[in-house]
Parts: C-alpha cells; sequence; structure tokens
C-alpha cells in the first residue's frame, strides 16, 4: 500500500475523554461575601476609606491603592440596572420562546451580573431600580445561585 | 499599602475543612472528550495492531526502519518507500518500576513501563510499553521479550491490543 493512501481499515480518529475536574474556592473576601449571601440573606461590599470606594462583590484589597480590605458593609438588596441583555437561547443551544434577562445590577460602586425576572419586557429599561429574590434559608448553599433573580421594586 | 503584612502567610486549608463544609466551594466536571485524526501512518499502525502485526516503515536511502511507521523519514525528509511488518518480539532499552497509577493513586504491586527496541527495526527503535509476567526486580536492560496479544476478537486497534511484553524464555 502506498504511504501517502489511508488503510481503509484504520480508525479515522481516536476517540478519548479526559477526566477533568475543579474545585474552586471563592477566597478570602469571596468566602464572606457568599456566607452573608448564605446566612443573613445580605449583599456585601468592601469600603476602600482612602480611596472612597465601595467595592461589590467584597474583595480583599483595594485594586487601586493595594490597602487590605478589612472592613464589609451591607449594600442592599436593592439595585439599578447598569445594562442588560436578552437571550433567545439556552447553554445547550435551544431556542426559547421568551427571553431569558440578563443583566448588571449596580450595588455600591460595584455590581453584580444576575438574571431579571417577574419583569414585563417593555418595562425594561437601563436605570430601573431592582431587588434580589433570595432563595429560602434553608436551600441556600453559598453560591449566586441563591439570589434566584432580580425584580423590578414594587412601586 | 500592605504594611499590615510583615509576611504573605496565605490561607492553608486542609480536605477536612471542605468535607466539614467550613468551606463554600464549587465543584465543577468540565467535559474532556476529544478527537485526535491518527493520521497515514499511524492509523495504518493501529489497523496492523488488530490484526497482530506490529509495523514499522522503511527508508532505502537512509536504510532506517522505524516504528510506529511514520510517512516521512525524519533523516532525508522524504517520503517513506515501504510498510515494513515486525517480529512482536524485542529487547528492553530502558524501563521504570512505577508505584502510581496515571491517577496518582499508589499500587503495592508496580507497573513497569518500558522503551522496547522491536526486532526487524534498525537498532535503538522501539515503542514503550508494559512489561508482564516478570518480578520487578529480574527486569534488566537488555532482557528479551515477546508481546503478549488480547484475543483476536477483543483487538479494537488501539496499542493496548498488546496486553503486555513478557520475558522470553531461554532455552
Amino acid at each position: 500500500m502506498s504511504l501517502l493512501e489511508r488503510d481503509p481499515n484504520a480508525p479515522d480518529a481516536w476517540l478519548g475523554e479526559m477526566p477533568i475536574t475543579s474545585r474552586y474556592t471563592a477566597g478570602v473576601a469571596g468566602e464572606r461575601f457568599f456566607r452573608a449571601i448564605k446566612d443573613e440573606g445580605k449583599i456585601l461590599g468592601s469600603p476602600c476609606d482612602r480611596c472612597g470606594i465601595t467595592y461589590v462583590p467584597a474583595r480583599q484589597f483595594c485594586e487601586r491603592c493595594m490597602d487590605e480590605l478589612d472592613e464589609t458593609v451591607d449594600v442592599g438588596t436593592v439595585g439599578e440596572v447598569h445594562t442588560f441583555t436578552l437571550l433567545f437561547e439556552n447553554l445547550d443551544g435551544t431556542q426559547r420562546e421568551e427571553p431569558e434577562v440578563v443583566a448588571f445590577i449596580s450595588l455600591g460602586d460595584g455590581g453584580l451580573v444576575h438574571k431579571l425576572d417577574e419583569i414585563h419586557l417593555d418595562d425594561l429599561e437601563i436605570g430601573l431600580l431592582v431587588e434580589a429574590v433570595f432563595k429560602p434559608e434553608a436551600e441556600r448553599q453559598g453560591s449566586i445561585l441563591d439570589i434566584t433573580y432580580f425584580r423590578p421594586v414594587p412601586s | 499599602m500592605t504594611s499590615k503584612t510583615d509576611e504573605f502567610p496565605g490561607t492553608p486549608l486542609r480536605e477536612a475543612d471542605f468535607s466539614e463544609g467550613k468551606i463554600l466551594y464549587r465543584h465543577d466536571e468540565m467535559n474532556g472528550q476529544y478527537a485526535w485524526d491518527t493520521g497515514v501512518g499511524i492509523g495504518s499502525y493501529l489497523a496492523a495492531l488488530k490484526t497482530g502485526v506490529i509495523l514499522g516503515s522503511h527508508c532505502r536511502t537512509c536504510r532506517k526502519t522505524v516504528v510506529p511507521p511514520r510517512t516521512v523519514c525524519e533523516w532525508c525528509f522524504r517520503p517513506m518507500d515501504s510498510y515494513v511488518p515486525l517480529l512482536d518480539t524485542g529487547t528492553v532499552n530502558t524501563f521504570s518500576l512505577c508505584y502510581v497509577t496515571w491517577d496518582v493513586k499508589r499500587i503495592k504491586e508496580p507497573e513497569i513501563p518500558a522503551v522496547i527496541e522491536i526486532d526487524g527495526a534498525s537498532p535503538l527503535h522501539g515503542i514503550m510499553h508494559k512489561l508482564g509476567e516478570v518480578e520487578p526486580d529480574e527486569v534488566q536492560i537488555g532482557m528479551r521479550v515477546q508481546a503478549v496479544w488480547k484475543p483476536e476478537e477483543d483487538r479494537e486497534g488501539s496499542i493496548t491490543d498488546i496486553l503486555y511484553f513478557k520475558p522470553i524464555k531461554e532455552g
């Protein structure tokens, strides 16, 4: 057989699977942040007195002056829609009839990316005030998904 | 700045911190599926293994026979001239006693990976495989070995169609 032709009996490709597992910890400040969500239903930020900035989520060091941030403050559960997008496709690529709304919600001088729900798309606008809806305390696991979604603040 | 920090001790964690729920963490399993194109040479090699043959390839110009078969000669960069069926015997070129598995579990009985120079290939040309049916402390460089094949119906065109190499008994 020529050395330039594929052997018709040869496998086209070698198929395999690599077991890849990971364990992610949130770090010192992240641990405080998620504990507060889990145990108290609070969203924490880290104020830097020198720079006059409150980072949300909480973090351990000020990224401007590098000072260590020991304190945390409760920044409340109401934020403002900073920007948003509508998702018409699920994670697995299937199409959605009703879009999922994902927004960056400003809290303190930072904010969170999260889902919006209980909202009419016509009402959706930048600057809208939204509040966090938490899972029942018994179901919380110390994850950002302990906040089920954000919804417009009832007026 | 970091004046409050004389040292940088970090935050050590123990396995118990996770199992006892002292630390929040996220466990993730990523999809690691892959498909590797075997190419012309290795494809032929795997197809030959299924038929119980170790295949090499020969360059007439350089008078070299390599295993596994390449389609291009490493010395003169010209196409190789032909495939060559080799013997399933060989000589241990080097070996190791391995007391951990691929996923880092300790084992009492070592696995013995070895490079085996295959008979029919040019000197010092061989493949990596395992040794079996041998006491770990009896393995020697230069030892003559022979392939132990899977039953024909179980072969799938894989290097594991050879289970291991075992010593050839003298005399």
